[in-house]
């Protein structure tokens, strides 16, 4: 299959592709590094750093583009912190790549496992500072996936409003021109 | 209040760096000291604010996290310091100088969040962190 022809299903490529990139290079980095460098230190600060890029590009660029999600913490005038979960407008939202979409979810999950399988790995061979590694950047890929699934809870509730208001409004037209017709 | 906007990009960066130069500093077991750094640190802001929070302290989590990253600061310059001094006493004088810089960061907000009663309870633990990252500065050659 032609390579042009793969990025057309995507509307978003270079976004997807930065997605996926820094995932895919903290796992590989973490898997194949055994193998180059004898330091453990390198080997934690450059998995740990290419996570903590991958958290950021996921939670402000990938999220927003994709998938038209975000999430964000607020320091309100009381002191208090306030959690924000928000989702694109319904019309947005329905214009949104199947595609895009897709690839987003399954990538964020499928390196969640990944990370989990490794942990396990390295807590059968009593590893307690690669279990450091993979539990910092298992938390990062966590917060991310709790953070975007709650904005989805909060996509699926605009839906039901819409989905009401629609049904309310189509019932009350009916029965207007029901009327009118009498 | 700056305090408002918090972020952990400054504390990851500085803890990381306290724990870089901590194992470059060290001549054998580089690894462990870095792990042992790291983890320390990191688990160490978590309990002191879960510390102040169970105190009836009144703080956001990740302010506080934020707050206790960035006071790492002068105790990173410590080490870099003690990286290229070998002389115990000139380490054990810019350690106690950071030392009391950090310690003097952190007070305000953490005395200010817990009532007066309680005030030694909360930041204590804080000074007692600060201090033992301290002692792994001196003592490592």
């Amino acid at each position: 299959m032609d390579f042009s022809q793969v990025i057309e299903n995507y509307a978003n490529p270079k976004t997807c592709f930065f997605h996926v990139l820094f995932k895919a290079a903290a796992l590989a980095f973490y898997i194949l590094s055994a193998l180059f460098f004898n330091s453990f230190v390198i080997i934690f600060v450059v998995t740990v750093l290419l996570s903590a890029l991958d958290f950021w590009v996921v939670k402000n660029v990938s999220g927003r583009i994709l998938v038209g999600l975000r999430w964000w913490n607020e320091i309100n005038d009381l002191g208090e912190s306030v959690w924000r979960f928000e989702c694109l407008d319904q019309e947005s939202l329905a214009r949104m790549n199947k595609k895009d979409s897709w690839l987003f979810w399954w990538t964020l999950y499928l390196s969640a496992v990944a990370w989990i399988v490794l942990g396990i790995f390295s807590l059968i061979r009593f590893q307690a500072d690669y279990l450091l590694v993979i539990g910092v950047c298992l938390t990062l890929n966590i917060a991310n996936i709790v953070g975007f699934t709650k904005c989805r809870k909060d996509a699926k509730k605009q839906i039901q409003q819409f989905a009401t208001q629609t049904i309310a409004s189509r019932f009350s037209s009916t029965l207007q021109s029901a009327f009118s017709v009498v | 209040m700056a305090l408002r906007d918090w972020d952990l990009w400054g504390p990851f960066f500085f803890i990381v760096f306290l724990g870089l130069t901590l194992s470059w500093s060290a001549s054998v077991k580089k690894s462990e000291v870095f792990a042992v750094a790291f983890a320390l640190l990191a688990a160490g802001a978590v309990i002191l604010t879960l510390n102040v929070l169970l105190l009836g302290g009144h703080i956001v989590f990740f302010q506080s996290l934020s707050l206790l990253g960035y006071c790492l600061f002068p105790l990173d310059v410590g080490a870099l310091i003690c990286m290229m001094e070998n002389n115990v006493i000139l380490k054990m004088i810019v350690v106690c100088v950071t030392l009391a810089w950090s310690s003097w960061a952190a007070y305000p907000f953490m005395s200010s969040a817990v009532n007066l009663s309680r005030k030694a309870l909360a930041l204590y633990p804080v000074f007692l962190m600060y201090v033992s990252v301290g002692f792994l500065t001196i003592a490592i050659d």
